[in-house]
């Protein structure tokens, strides 16, 4: 059986992403894969208010806005995805009493929008300089009733699936130690375990793509100021 | 110069150099490193520079949120007055404080009086992750103002660090060629501020437009848009 996009069942959709887009916060960045996209904007190290802030490091806050009405629990739960993969991987130690507030917004929501949700935050964080223990990385994958998996669902592929996962890797991590994990549905171990390798092998990918756009930013800024 | 270095976050920093056969001892980690576990991995992306000897490392990154260094020098606005000092906004997390005894001349009898919307020259004096940023707008050695205080008449706007930073080199190609066909006044903070003072209005337009077109142009590019603003002029 194809898939309502005629992909490979390891094919993800053509990413895409554009950093520094937004020219009054501190970083910014928006993540696309396919038609499912997001911008992230980051304001930070801020002050932090009184009753947020944590003296020994800071607090990182997520605001994630939907496409379409106001923020309901998926948004919530997508919020809380890209805080429990940050809130590790920011050295947050290193501005104590601080706030990093990250803002999503979805543009456009066909499927997997928490795992764009956390590569658009990684590469916003990057834009916004600050410091981060690796990159990190995610995907989507989903059980179909016949028992394939397919990675990179579709909004129409997930509403079938038996079984959705989402994992998070960080770069300087092994591929045996996710940075987060989201399952939900039906599901063998089996299955959990293909779902887990395809995420990994898919993931280094989205890193690869991402240090290619990185470096391009950096390069373009060091060019001039090499002269 | 050699070839450049492009690093990201997570990726480790080979650091091991050898000088005439035998290894360094000390090293020193810049902004954008850092020690994690038992490697040396880059927390910023950016141009990895180290210093001829190998005993320095560092990242250079562009930014648009200041943290503050010791020693850098910023353009701060007075947002409050305590009996101890000034409350001013630098551009980071915290306000830095400015003591009413750290200018030329200030004595418990003599102090300015600076009011609250004033724009500030002045050199970070204290700064560390657990205190508020502390400036002042003297040398505490000398006891001079080197060019640091109320800067008075002007226009402050806003810029990346980055932009900053290369403003602040007596070579930045936008300044020269700004200053080789007008007279003004620059003080340029390195964090992201600055302030331009000119004879009229419509040439302080001119001169913050051409630094701030000047972003992402190298020396003869800036020299053509600041030759195309002054025509239009």
């Amino acid at each position: 059986m194809s898939r309502p996009d005629r992909r490979e069942h390891e094919q993800i959709r053509a990413l895409n992403c554009v950093l520094g887009q937004l020219t009054r916060t501190d970083g910014s960045a928006q993540f696309s894969s396919g038609s499912t996209s997001l911008i992230c904007g980051i304001y930070g190290p801020i002050e932090a208010k009184l009753y947020e802030e944590k003296i020994d490091r800071a607090h990182i806050d997520v605001k994630l806005r939907p496409a379409i009405g106001l923020p309901a629990t998926k948004d919530k739960w997508a919020e809380s995805a890209v805080r429990k993969t940050f809130e590790r991987n920011i050295l947050g130690h290193l501005h104590p009493r601080t706030l990093v507030q990250i803002n999503l917004q979805v543009k456009e929501n066909d499927g997997s929008v928490d795992a764009a949700a956390i590569n658009a935050t990684a590469l916003a964080l990057v834009d916004a300089g600050i410091p981060l223990r690796a990159m990190v990385a995610a995907a989507s994958c989903a059980v179909r009733k016949d028992g394939e998996i397919v990675v990179d669902p579709v909004e129409e592929e997930i509403k079938k699936a038996m079984s959705t996962h989402t994992f998070a890797f960080s770069s300087n991590s092994p591929d045996d130690n996710p940075v987060y994990v989201d399952s939900r549905g039906s599901f063998t171990m089996d299955q959990y375990d293909r779902c887990f390798d395809l995420c990994a092998m898919t993931v280094q990918r989205i890193l690869a793509f991402m240090r290619t756009a990185i470096e391009g930013k950096v390069a373009k800024e060091s060019q001039i100021s090499a002269v | 110069m050699t070839d450049i270095k492009v690093v990201i976050p997570g990726d480790a920093v080979d650091t091991h150099m050898e000088v005439d056969g035998q290894e360094q001892q000390v090293l020193r980690l810049g902004p954008g490193l850092s020690h994690i576990g038992d490697t040396i991995n880059a927390v910023n992306a950016g141009v990895l520079h180290s210093s001829s000897d190998g005993s320095q490392y560092w990242v250079v990154s562009n930014k648009r949120r200041y943290v503050a260094a010791e020693g850098e020098p910023v353009v701060g606005v007075v947002v409050a007055r305590h009996a101890e000092g000034y409350r001013v906004d630098i551009g980071s997390a915290h306000d830095a404080l400015l003591p009413l005894l750290a200018f030329e001349g200030a004595t418990k009898r003599n102090k300015p009086n600076l009011a609250v919307g004033t724009t500030v020259y002045a050199r970070v004096s204290v700064a560390n992750s657990l205190m508020d940023p502390e400036i002042e707008c003297f040398n505490s050695n000398t006891g001079k103002a080197e060019g640091f205080g109320e800067l008075g008449e002007g226009f402050m706007f806003k810029c990346s660090l980055g932009l900053a930073r290369r403003l602040f080199s007596s070579k930045a190609p936008v300044l020269n060629a700004l200053g080789s066909k007008l007279p003004f006044e620059v003080a340029v903070g390195l964090n992201g501020r600055v302030w331009i003072n000119t004879e009229k209005p419509e040439t302080t337009v001119l001169v913050a437009n051409a630094i701030k077109n000047s972003e992402f142009l190298d020396a003869k590019q800036c020299r053509q848009m600041v030759n195309e603003l002054l025509d239009k002029h």
